[in-house]
């Protein structure tokens, strides 16, 4: 499918200092994308060139095979990572306001807002101001009034950050069905548990350079390397043995309680797994086979520290 | 106009109006201007009775100038007999407000003349004592000539001329339908409607920068500018804060009004109300201010003239708070905005000054061309216009100033959408010039 957004060698400099070189990527309708990358890496330079509040130096962005313009823009919902509502504005009306500038009729976003607010339980907030509000409340608005015109294209930053674990489990299964209702999702965390969660593709951007882009399980089976972990009872030497010419060992043994030995192994690219599980089968009394997949945790740190 | 900015006006209105501190300086404001009409005039009233007395010391012939001086509000003479010691005098009136000498050669001699003040001198007191001894004088020297009918020349000499009446030229042979003007008038209408204007810039101009402020500072903008242009966010902003300015005023005005007709007799009291009554009309009596209420008469005259300068009013406003706005587009925080708020003051004061030349002279150069630059027009039309001048100045200098105010509130986007993304970086001249070139 063509990509609702794509990005090609997009470069920003500020004064004396590069936010952006060279930086390309694609996002496939209808996918979460997360865009990774430690502080101060570039993600919201990034972002704005994307909502248009950047002009790039150079580079292009396509947003539904054309060039991006002004207008497109109302067709992003963009949650940025600092909140910002007006706080003496009563929220109900803030929400209204909001939805109204951008494009909705005043009738239809007070009924979609309902809505809303029913489902993320805040009706009892709706005529309070915004400043009595607990941050995750108002996060919650901020939420709502990113996506209630039902744009194409969502983009949050740090869309977790201030919730607690049953507030982000419910934003998760929000922008999950905002996915599954035809949108498409890009945002960006540190929040890596929630990437290997909900995100179809990633983005990593270090020092201004995108260093990582692909499926999520791709990549993470990648950063695997053919690498696996099998637990076993038996000798030692039988097993070393039996692996010989078919995989090679990484590190030492490890005993487990119980009698039990872990061992990593890695097992040639491309090749198949089954003779070597065939002759471990027979020499030792094999436990547990199983490929190692990295964390998105690992794979960010090692792709940052350059070790991927 | 877009819907957007239709929006953002509503909702800039809609926020301040209910706000609290809204209604409370709506209710108190008023409240506070008649304490301002009401206290000069009881202050008034009261500073009558405090007149002077000074003592006067005589050492002309005969006493000619002491026995001709009078006693009036300001002043109160008290002639001593002739031959009283200075010295003695000194210590025995330190009560008294002053010593007043006059030399004996005073006739030839006028300089000879010394008031020795036991308090603070008082300009009118000095003025009064200088003018009656110069009319006394002058007589005297006259008398000299021993001309026969000396007091009937006198009396025919003392002429004053101060009812000059001045009318408009109406091209017409017929001198039917002549409009009367009135310098004094008409300079004095400029005045309080400029120093209306200029508070409502103070005031109102204050409100947009904050507004501008604000919306960095809650961090609404990164939503808001993806929602519409800078330029409709600054546009509703300052719009928005017009029409409550507008509203204010004009509730301002209906209790102002509707106060000093109904309430302002009962506070007074109804003796001082008479009191202040005649004072008012003593002061009135023989100035031009007669002359132009019948002037102001004509309703079409006006209309029309309150037509022209509400048009400066909300023009002046318009051009003035989109300059606020591109300065609290430029800075974080209000003190930031402190460094540029001289800058917009200084274009005001120098209105003001002129504004004050243009009683001399209403169609000189320098305010000819005051009343075309938009930084100044505003103010200086206000005293301009109830002078008469022609229909194309007033035209053209309007059209520059809303032009001016669509451009500036232009340039505030720009600066706005570049100083959105420089957070905690307090601006240069420079850094604001490239930031409006910027694409």
């Amino acid at each position: 499918m063509d990509p609702i957004l794509r990005i090609e060698h997009v470069s920003k400099t500020y004064t004396g200092h590069k936010a952006l070189d060279d930086v390309s990527m694609e996002v496939p309708r209808g996918s979460i994308y997360g865009l990774l990358g430690p502080n101060g890496a570039g993600k919201t330079t990034l972002i704005r060139v994307v909502n248009h509040m950047t002009i790039p130096d150079c580079g292009k962005v396509w947003f539904e095979n054309h060039e991006i313009t002004a207008d497109d823009i109302y067709q992003i919902g963009y949650m940025p990572e600092e909140r910002g509502l007006y706080k003496k504005m009563k929220v109900g009306d803030q929400a209204v306001f909001f939805a109204r500038m951008r494009g909705m009729s005043r009738v239809d976003a007070t009924r979609k807002l309902h809505e809303w607010f029913d489902r993320l339980g805040l009706s009892e907030w709706w005529d309070k101001k915004v400043e009595d509000l607990s941050k995750g409340m108002a996060q919650k608005v901020q939420f709502i009034t990113t996506v209630v015109h039902e744009p194409k294209l969502l983009i949050f930053d740090e869309p977790f950050s201030g919730f607690d674990p049953i507030n982000q489990n419910l934003l998760k299964e929000e922008i999950l069905g905002l996915r599954d209702r035809g949108a498409t999702v890009i945002f960006s965390t540190h929040n890596m548990e929630s990437v290997e969660e909900i995100c179809d593709d990633i983005t990593l951007i270090n020092k201004s350079h995108n260093i990582l882009s692909g499926p999520v399980d791709e990549i993470r089976r990648k950063a695997g390397g053919n690498t696996f972990l099998v637990v076993y009872s038996g000798d030692t030497e039988q097993f070393n043995t039996s692996i010989d010419g078919k995989a090679t060992l990484i590190g030492d043994s490890e005993g487990l309680i119980g009698g039990y030995t872990q061992q990593k192994i890695h097992i040639a690219d491309d090749s198949d797994v089954r003779p070597v599980i065939g002759a471990l089968n027979e020499n030792v009394n094999l436990r547990s086979f199983q490929e190692i997949i990295p964390s998105m945790n690992d794979i960010f740190i090692r792709a940052v520290n350059g070790a991927l | 106009m877009s819907n957007k900015i239709g929006l953002i006006v509503e909702r800039e209105f809609s926020e301040r109006v209910r706000k609290k501190s809204f209604i409370v300086s709506t209710l108190l404001t008023p409240l506070f201007m008649i304490a301002m009409m009401v206290l000069p005039s009881v202050l008034m009233l009261k500073g009558n009775s405090d007149t002077k007395n000074v003592v006067v010391i005589d050492n002309s012939p005969n006493q000619f100038v002491g026995k001709q001086l009078t006693s009036g509000k300001t002043v109160s003479f008290n002639l001593l007999p002739e031959g009283e010691a200075l010295g003695k005098a000194r210590m025995q009136y330190k009560s008294e407000y002053g010593i007043l000498v006059i030399g004996s050669d005073i006739l030839d001699n006028p300089q000879n003349l010394q008031l020795i003040l036991n308090d603070a001198s008082s300009m009118s007191v000095e003025e009064n004592i200088q003018s009656q001894i110069q009319g006394i004088l002058r007589t005297e020297r006259l008398k000299r000539y021993d001309l026969d009918n000396m007091d009937q020349i006198l009396a025919d000499a003392n002429v004053r001329v101060n009812s000059l009446q001045t009318l408009k030229n109406n091209e017409q042979e017929d001198d039917s339908g002549m409009e009367r003007t009135s310098t004094t008038a008409s300079w004095a209408m400029g005045l309080i409607l400029g120093m209306l204007l200029y508070f409502i810039l103070i005031v109102y101009g204050q409100q947009v920068l904050q507004s501008v402020i604000d919306e960095k500072q809650t961090r609404v903008l990164d939503v808001m500018v993806t929602s519409c242009t800078p330029f409709e966010l600054m546009m509703g902003k300052i719009l928005g804060i017009a029409v409550v300015a507008a509203l204010q005023i004009v509730i301002w005005a209906v209790l102002v009004i509707g106060a000093s007709a109904f309430i302002m007799p009962l506070i007074a009291g109804q003796a001082d109300m008479e009191a202040m009554t005649a004072a008012a009309t003593a002061a009135a009596s023989g100035s031009e201010f007669t002359g132009v209420l019948a002037k102001f008469t004509s309703v079409s005259y006006l209309a029309g003239l309150f037509l022209e300068l509400l048009l400066y009013i909300v023009g002046g406003f318009l051009f003035y708070a989109s300059m606020y706005a591109a300065i609290g587009s430029a800075v974080d925080t209000p003190q930031d905005a402190a460094q540029f708020n001289g800058i917009i003051m200084m274009p005001v004061i120098v209105a003001i000054m002129v504004m004050m030349s243009v009683m001399n002279d209403p169609n000189s150069t320098l305010v000819f061309w005051c009343s075309m630059i938009p930084f100044t027009s505003p103010i200086v039309m206000m005293a301009r216009i109830p002078f008469g001048i022609p229909v194309w100045q007033v035209a053209v200098s309007l059209v520059v100033l809303y032009i001016s105010f669509v451009l500036m509130t232009w340039i505030a986007a720009r600066i706005f959408r570049v100083g959105v993304f420089m957070h905690g970086k307090k601006p240069t001249w420079k850094d604001l010039g490239a930031w409006i070139k910027m694409k």
